[in-house]
C-alpha cells in the first residue's frame, strides 16, 4: 500500500506521509504557488509538478528525490499558425499553452515517454523525460477538433490520459468537451470512442453526438483494461468493451460530479463523489458522501462514515480523488481544502488535521 | 544599452547564481531596441524567456514591461527604440495576481 500522497493545491504541493497509523504533512514544495497537478512516473520514480503561475504561465518541474529538490523541465508549446477553433461559436484565436491538464507516463518499454494533455486541446508527447515536447498532430489536425469546445474553461482541454498497462500503444484520452478519443497505434491515428454517451445540455438532435460529450474524468482498470468508467457532465457511464458506453443512472445521491476512481484489479468497483448538478456544484444536503459500486453500477453504497454531514460545501474536482495500487486506500481533497483518507475502500474516512488551500489534485506515490 | 530590473516575483525563478531570490535583480544589457535587450536577458538566463514571453514571442498577458516609467504599448511586437540611459522594468502585472 502507498504511504505517500501528493496533494496539489492553489498554494503549493503538500507531501503527506503515513506514520504511526496516521497521515500528516511531511513537507511542502512551491509553497504559495499554484500547483495544478502532480504526476508520478512509476518507471523511474520521478515526480512531476505542473505549476500554473498566474503571471508567468505554465511550468513543469521534476524531482528525483521525492520532492526535496526540483528541476525545471520544458513545457509543451504551440507553433505559429496553430489555431484554436471551437464548435461553440467563439472566434478562432492563436493557440497558446493555457494549462497542462494531464500528465501520464508511457509504457515500461518506452523510457522517457510522457504524454501531456493541455488546454487548448493539444496532446503532446515527450521521449526525453520532458526535455522537449512534440504536438501530436495526428489528433490536432483532425477536422473534428474544430467542433470541440470548452467545459468550464474558454477552450477545450485534455484532462484524462489512460495508457494501457500491458500495451502502451493503446491510449484513451478524455476531453472537455469532445468525448473520448482513442489510438491503438501509439498515437499515429485516432478515433472517437464516446459512442453511447448522452449529453443532456445539447439540443436533442445532438445529444448522442460523441464529439460533444463533456467527460469530466476517465479512468481505466489496471488489470481489466477493457473496463473504463467516466464521470460525465450529466451522469456516470461505463464501458466494458466494443459495445460502447452505458449510462448508469442509479448513483445516489446524485449522478453529477467530477471525480471517479476504479479499483486496480476489479473493474466492477468504482467510487464517485456526487454533488448537486452543474448550476450549483455543492454537496447534496450539505453532506459530503462517496458513492461506491462493487457490481458494475447495479447498486451503490453511500459512504459517509468519517465525512462531514452538516453544513459541508466541499466540492471534489476531477483530479482530486485517488486510489492506490493496492485498491484499499483512497484519498480525496476538496475545493475548500478538506482532505480525507480511507484505509478500507471507503468504509471509514479519516480527516487530515490541516486546513489546506483549495485542492486540485491528489496522487498516490 | 539599458538597465534591466527583474522584479523579485520573476527573479525567484532564476538560477541561484543570479542573486537572492527575494530581491529585484538588475542587469546591464546591450541593445538599441527593446527586443534586442530582452534577447540579451534571455541569452543570460534561458529559462526566463518562457516566463516573460509566450510561445509566439508576445509579452505574456499578465507580465508588465515598463520603459522609462511607461508601460510598453505593443506587447506582441516589443521593438521600441531605447536610449543608452533607458531603464526597463519587467514585473508581474497586478491583473494576474
Amino acid at each position: 500500500m502507498s504511504n505517500t500522497l501528493l496533494v496539489s493545491t492553489r498554494k503549493g504541493l503538500f507531501v503527506l506521509e503515513r506514520a504511526h497509523g496516521g497521515w500528516d504533512v511531511a513537507r511542502t514544495a512551491f509553497l504559495g504557488d499554484n500547483v495544478a497537478l502532480a504526476s508520478i512516473d512509476p518507471r523511474d520514480g520521478n515526480w512531476y509538478a505542473v505549476l500554473d503561475l498566474g503571471h508567468f504561465g505554465n511550468k513543469l518541474q521534476r524531482s528525483s528525490d521525492q520532492g526535496r529538490t526540483w528541476t525545471e523541465c520544458a513545457v509543451p508549446a504551440y507553433a505559429e499558425g496553430d489555431q484554436v477553433i471551437t464548435g461553440d461559436g467563439k472566434p478562432p484565436v492563436p493557440a497558446t499553452l493555457r494549462l497542462i491538464w494531464s500528465l501520464e507516463a508511457g509504457g515500461v518499454d518506452q523510457p522517457g515517454r510522457l504524454w501531456a494533455g493541455t488546454i487548448p486541446g493539444g496532446l503532446f508527447r515527450s521521449d526525453d523525460h520532458a526535455a522537449s515536447w512534440q504536438l501530436v498532430r495526428s489528433l490536432w489536425d483532425k477536422d473534428e477538433r474544430k467542433q470541440w469546445f470548452g467545459g468550464g474553461f474558454d477552450q477545450p482541454g485534455i484532462h484524462s490520459i489512460c495508457v494501457e498497462p500491458g500495451d502502451a500503444r493503446m491510449i484513451r484520452i478524455a476531453i472537455s468537451t469532445a468525448g473520448v478519443w482513442g489510438s491503438d497505434d501509439d498515437g499515429a491515428t485516432w478515433q472517437q470512442c464516446a459512442q453511447g454517451m448522452r449529453a443532456a445540455y445539447m439540443p436533442p438532435e445532438r445529444a448522442h453526438d460523441p464529439n460533444v460529450q463533456d467527460v469530466h474524468r476517465l479512468v481505466q482498470c489496471r488489470d481489466q483494461p477493457n473496463i473504463f468508467w467516466a464521470q460525465h457532465h450529466n451522469g456516470v457511464f461505463l464501458c466494458t468493451g466494443p459495445d460502447g458506453w452505458r449510462e448508469i443512472t442509479n448513483v445516489s445521491p446524485s449522478v453529477f460530479g467530477f471525480a471517479v476512481a476504479v479499483h486496480p484489479r476489479d473493474g466492477n468497483a468504482a467510487w464517485f463523489v456526487p454533488a448537486i448538478k452543474d448550476e450549483r456544484r455543492i454537496p447534496v444536503d450539505g453532506q459530503v458522501v462517496v458513492a461506491r459500486t462493487r457490481d458494475g453500477g447495479k447498486t451503490f453504497d453511500v459512504l459517509r462514515n468519517g465525512l462531514p454531514q452538516k453544513n459541508a460545501y466541499d466540492l471534489v474536482l476531477r483530479h482530486a480523488l485517488a486510489i492506490d495500487a493496492s485498491g484499499d486506500r483512497l484519498a480525496f481533497g476538496s475545493s475548500t481544502g478538506g482532505m480525507w483518507i480511507s484505509e478500507n475502500q471507503g468504509d471509514r474516512w479519516a480527516m487530515l488535521e490541516a486546513r489546506l488551500p483549495p485542492v486540485y489534485a491528489v496522487t498516490f506515490a | 544599452m539599458a538597465k534591466v530590473v527583474l522584479a523579485s516575483a520573476l527573479s525567484r525563478w532564476l538560477p541561484e547564481s543570479a542573486g537572492k531570490p527575494s530581491e529585484d535583480v538588475a542587469l546591464v544589457v546591450p541593445g538599441a531596441r527593446l527586443d534586442e535587450v530582452l534577447s540579451g536577458v534571455f541569452e543570460r538566463f534561458p529559462n526566463l524567456r518562457g516566463y516573460v514571453l509566450d510561445e509566439h514571442g508576445a509579452v505574456r498577458h499578465h507580465v508588465a514591461v515598463f520603459v522609462d516609467g511607461t508601460a510598453i504599448a505593443d506587447k506582441r511586437n516589443p521593438t521600441q527604440m531605447l536610449s543608452d540611459r533607458s531603464e526597463v522594468y519587467i514585473m508581474q502585472a497586478l491583473s494576474g495576481g
